[in-house]
């Protein structure tokens, strides 16, 4: 946070840059950061004086700390989704300046339109009331047909093919797995032998994808807001990239999302989530791919609690939900096992 | 201390939820609190009081009552009253001495199971699952062995900051 500084300095940086860019005079108000998240900072912006904006206006600026859990950290990632899915059927926050030098304000960041609502959180505690069913089945229904709709999107030509690689419908599982098991590796503070089998077993079941697309890559509950059951912005897209559209199923799917509920993300009857998205995705849905991404899924959120716990060893962060978090290695690797072997 | 280790974890949770939590508005903060809660509790199932400092407090009770013990040698009236047991004290293994050992066989698993993939051509099928079955049953005891000494996390509570 020490590049980032105290919120009058960020505050101060922030006038400057966007004063900057816009070539008017623009006050930034009292930013307020919110305490969701364990990666990239949120920040919302009061600021007036932009374009013909008489008043204030509302902005979301999200910051990639270089002490943060996933960093080394790069915006475009995320400004390339935003902007590829621009005038699609995926609610998405318009994205507006961003930039990777850390000299602007002291992190790679991105400012967006802030979008109204709040989100529903996965991991409730036992005593929390059911979601309503109408407002369930209003948000299940939307839940599952923005990701169809996500899955699409025709990513060629746009911003988000420039990440595509060698990426094709046969190596799709590979890579991704590649891409976690290099992050394993530069995560892990000591040997998980049951990471390396899960590991093992993934490269040698990769299935075929149906088609490449675009992989939000955190597509969940918790990740979406709503105002009166209507979705009105997908977040969090910074582990967006090119591969199989499986992983995305498997990933909202995961136990750990469904609050006590029997339902996928605490929304959607599985019956319901994948029958209708494969009716409104085109993509038929293969239940062993889901199975295979949802084992891979419970691989890569260890992967996540190893990054938390070095990051809290480090003394990057104190936030008491990073050792917590850490404390769940062995829970998902557990899980892992036995969905490879109810797989087998 | 006078106080077992466990009830002053419970203490301590107590006193956080009913004095802290009751006064405390902000939701980051609040979430922050059960974080704390969340790991005395892991705390509680996981550790105890250091052995060092109990070893030091035994061996000067040791050498004062050997002291006397040697003093008062003379004086029959003194036979009976107590010495230190002579019983040599358990062996207190460092932790991280453990730690390191765990990771090692750890390591070497992980060897193991790269071996099935590559060199491992000229053993018998069933021996190749014999080893492998060997191997899981480490790792999974590992895990078992975790899990049943984790408490439930409070991801609901920290993330809301209420709770459950």
């Amino acid at each position: 946070m020490s590049a980032i500084g105290t919120d009058e300095e960020l505050t101060a940086r922030i006038a400057a840059y966007l004063t900057e860019q816009s070539g008017r005079t623009v006050r930034v108000g009292r930013i307020r950061r919110f305490p969701v998240g364990f990666s990239w900072l949120t920040y919302l912006v009061p600021v007036s004086g932009l374009d013909d904006d008489v008043g204030e206006r509302e902005l979301i600026l999200r910051l990639g700390p270089d002490d943060g859990l996933f960093a080394p950290y790069s915006a475009l990632p995320q400004v390339r989704a935003m902007q590829s899915l621009e005038g699609s059927g995926v609610a998405v926050p318009r994205a507006f300046w961003h930039s990777d030098d850390p000299a602007i304000l002291g992190a790679p960041f991105l400012f967006s339109d802030k979008a109204e609502g709040e989100a529903v959180v996965p991991w409730v505690s036992p005593s929390e009331p059911p979601l309503e069913e109408g407002l369930r089945i209003r948000l299940a229904h939307q839940f599952i047909d923005s990701l169809a709709e996500l899955h699409r999107v025709d990513w060629h030509g746009k911003p988000i093919a420039a990440m595509a690689g060698d990426v094709d419908e046969h190596n799709a599982a590979l890579r991704s797995v590649q891409t976690w098991e290099a992050l394993i590796r530069r995560w892990q503070m000591r040997p998980y032998p049951l990471a390396d089998w899960g590991l093992r077993w993934l490269k040698t079941h990769c299935p075929r994808a149906p088609r490449v697309t675009i992989v939000h890559g955190d597509y969940r509950t918790g990740n979406f807001l709503q105002v009166d059951g209507r979705i009105t912005a997908i977040l969090d897209w910074e582990l967006v990239h090119l591969g199989d559209p499986h992983e995305d199923l498997a990933w909202a799917s995961m136990p750990m999302y469904k609050g006590g509920t029997p339902y996928i993300g605490r929304l959607a009857e599985p019956d319901l989530f994948y029958g209708r998205y494969a009716e409104r995705s085109g993509i038929a849905v293969s239940m062993e791919a889901v199975r295979y991404y949802q084992a891979f899924s419970l691989l890569k959120l260890a992967a996540t609690h190893m990054a938390a716990a070095r990051c809290f060893e480090e003394g990057r962060f104190n936030d008491l939900r990073m050792p917590a978090m850490g404390s769940q290695i062995a829970t998902c690797l557990r899980q892992m096992v036995k969905t490879i072997e109810a797989t087998a | 201390m006078n106080n077992s280790f466990a009830r002053l974890i419970d203490g301590m949770c107590a006193t956080l939820r009913q004095e802290v939590l009751t006064r405390l508005d902000d939701e980051f903060a609040r979430g922050q609190v059960f974080g704390v809660i969340n790991l005395l509790n892991t705390f509680k199932v996981r550790a105890d009081w250091s052995a060092g400092f109990l070893q030091q407090q035994i061996a000067a009770q040791q050498a004062a009552l050997e002291g006397v013990r040697e003093l008062a040698a003379t004086s029959s009236a003194a036979a009976g009253l107590p010495a230190m047991p002579q019983d040599p004290l358990p062996a207190v293994v460092p932790v991280a001495e453990l730690l390191q050992r765990r990771d090692d066989g750890n390591r070497a698993i992980g060897e193991w199971l790269a071996w099935l993939d590559v060199g491992c051509q000229a053993l018998p099928g069933d021996t190749l699952a014999g080893i492998e079955r060997l191997l899981r049953q480490a790792m999974d005891a590992e895990v078992q062995i975790e899990l049943r000494n984790s408490p439930r996390p409070l991801f609901a509570e920290m993330s809301s900051g209420r709770e459950g």
